[in-house]
C-alpha cells in the first residue's frame, strides 16, 4: 500500500524527545533493581586460568601439540623397553609359607655350621623391656 | 545463565521510540515516565527477558504496550474522563512555524480520539516505521487486524484534518 500525501504529512511529524533528565534516573533505577551478582570467584579464577593457559599456548598451537607427541612417544617407549626382570619382580607375589620355612631351615642349618652361640642369638625372640636409664648405666659398668 | 542486558545500550537506542509510543497512548508525562522506568527496570531485574529475542524494538514495544494497557485497566475511569475533558498533552515537537505548530494540535487532539487500539497501530504504522506483521506481532494481533485498524484510524484522522491540511497544504 502506498502512502499517499495526507501519510506521508503525518509521518514527516517529529515527534517530542525523551527529556534527557530521564536517562541519568531511569538507568539508576534500573541498576538498582539488577539483582546483585551470585559470588563466582572460583568461576572467576578458574577463567582467569583458562585464559592464561589459552594466552600461553595460543602463540603456536602446532609446536605445542608436536612436543606433547613426542613426549607420549618417549613415555611409550621407555615402557615398551623396560627391563623384564623388573617387571616380573614387580609382578611376582610374596614368598609363600613353605619358601619362608626353607629358608629358616637352610638359615638354622647355617647356624649350626657356624656354632651355637650364633643360633641362640638367632632363634631367641627379641623382647623390649624398657629399664630406667640408671639400670642401664649399671649394666655397662658392670 | 544469560549475561547480563546492557541497560544502558537499550536505552540509547530505544528509549526515544518508546517514550513517543507510551506518550501517545498515556497522553500524560509522568505516566510516560513510570512505565519507561518500569521496562527498563524490568529489564535490569530478569537477565532472561531478552534472551532469545531477535527483534529487539518490537519486544520493548510489546512490553510497553502491556504496561499502557495494564495502567489505562488501572486508571479506569479516571483516565477516560481525563481523555475526554483535560488538555491534550502533544506527542509532537514544538514548532516554529504557527502552521505547523496549529497542524500538530490538532493531529494530537485527532490521535487523543481514536480509541486507544487504533492510536497504537496508527503510532506504530507512522512514527516508528513497523510493518504490519511487525505491529501484529507487538500487539498480538493479526497483520490483518493491524492493517484494518491502521485503515480506520487513517481515515478519522483524514476527516477530522483535511480542511486543515488542505488550507496549510
Amino acid at each position: 500500500m502506498k502512502p499517499d500525501d495526507f501519510e506521508q504529512k503525518l509521518t514527516r511529524q517529529p515527534l517530542r524527545p525523551v527529556p534527557t533528565e530521564w536517562r541519568a534516573e531511569i538507568l539508576s533505577a534500573a541498576q538498582a533493581a539488577a539483582p546483585a551478582q551470585p559470588p563466582t570467584l572460583g568461576a572467576s579464577k578458574l577463567a582467569t586460568f583458562n585464559q592464561q593457559l589459552a594466552n600461553f599456548f595460543w602463540p603456536h598451537p602446532k609446536a605445542w601439540a608436536g612436543l606433547s607427541a613426542v613426549w607420549v612417544g618417549i613415555i611409550a617407549l621407555n615402557l615398551a623397553t623396560r627391563d623384564p626382570a623388573a617387571r616380573i619382580a614387580e609382578r611376582s607375589s610374596p614368598p609363600s609359607a613353605e619358601v619362608i620355612v626353607e629358608l629358616k631351615k637352610q638359615q638354622r642349618m647355617f647356624a649350626e655350621l657356624v656354632g651355637p652361640r650364633e643360633l641362640l642369638d638367632l632363634e631367641r625372640p627379641r623382647i623390649f623391656s624398657p629399664r630406667p636409664r640408671s639400670e642401664r648405666v649399671e649394666i655397662l659398668v658392670g | 545463565m544469560p549475561a547480563r542486558p546492557d541497560i544502558a545500550r537499550l536505552y540509547d537506542e530505544h528509549a526515544q521510540p518508546l517514550f513517543a509510543f507510551l506518550l501517545n497512548l498515556t497522553r500524560d508525562e509522568a505516566d510516560t515516565r513510570d512505565l519507561l522506568q518500569e521496562i527498563f527496570v524490568k529489564l535490569a531485574r530478569d537477565a532472561d527477558l531478552l534472551h532469545g529475542v531477535r527483534e529487539e524494538r518490537a519486544f520493548l514495544i510489546r512490553l510497553a504496550h502491556n504496561a499502557a494497557i495494564d495502567l489505562m485497566r488501572r486508571r479506569g475511569t479516571r483516565e477516560r474522563t481525563k481523555e475526554n475533558f483535560a488538555e491534550i498533552l502533544s506527542p509532537f515537537a514544538t514548532a516554529a512555524d504557527p502552521d505547523e505548530a496549529t497542524f500538530h494540535t490538532e493531529l494530537a487532539a485527532a490521535l487523543a480520539e481514536l480509541p486507544p487500539e487504533q492510536r497504537a497501530v496508527a503510532h506504530l504504522k507512522l512514527w516508528t516505521g513497523l510493518t504490519f506483521e511487525e505491529i501484529a506481532s507487538a500487539l498480538d494481533i493479526s497483520p490483518n487486524t493491524a492493517a484494518s485498524r491502521y485503515r480506520y484510524a487513517l481515515d478519522k484522522m483524514r476527516a477530522r484534518l483535511r480542511p486543515l491540511y488542505e488550507e496549510i497544504k
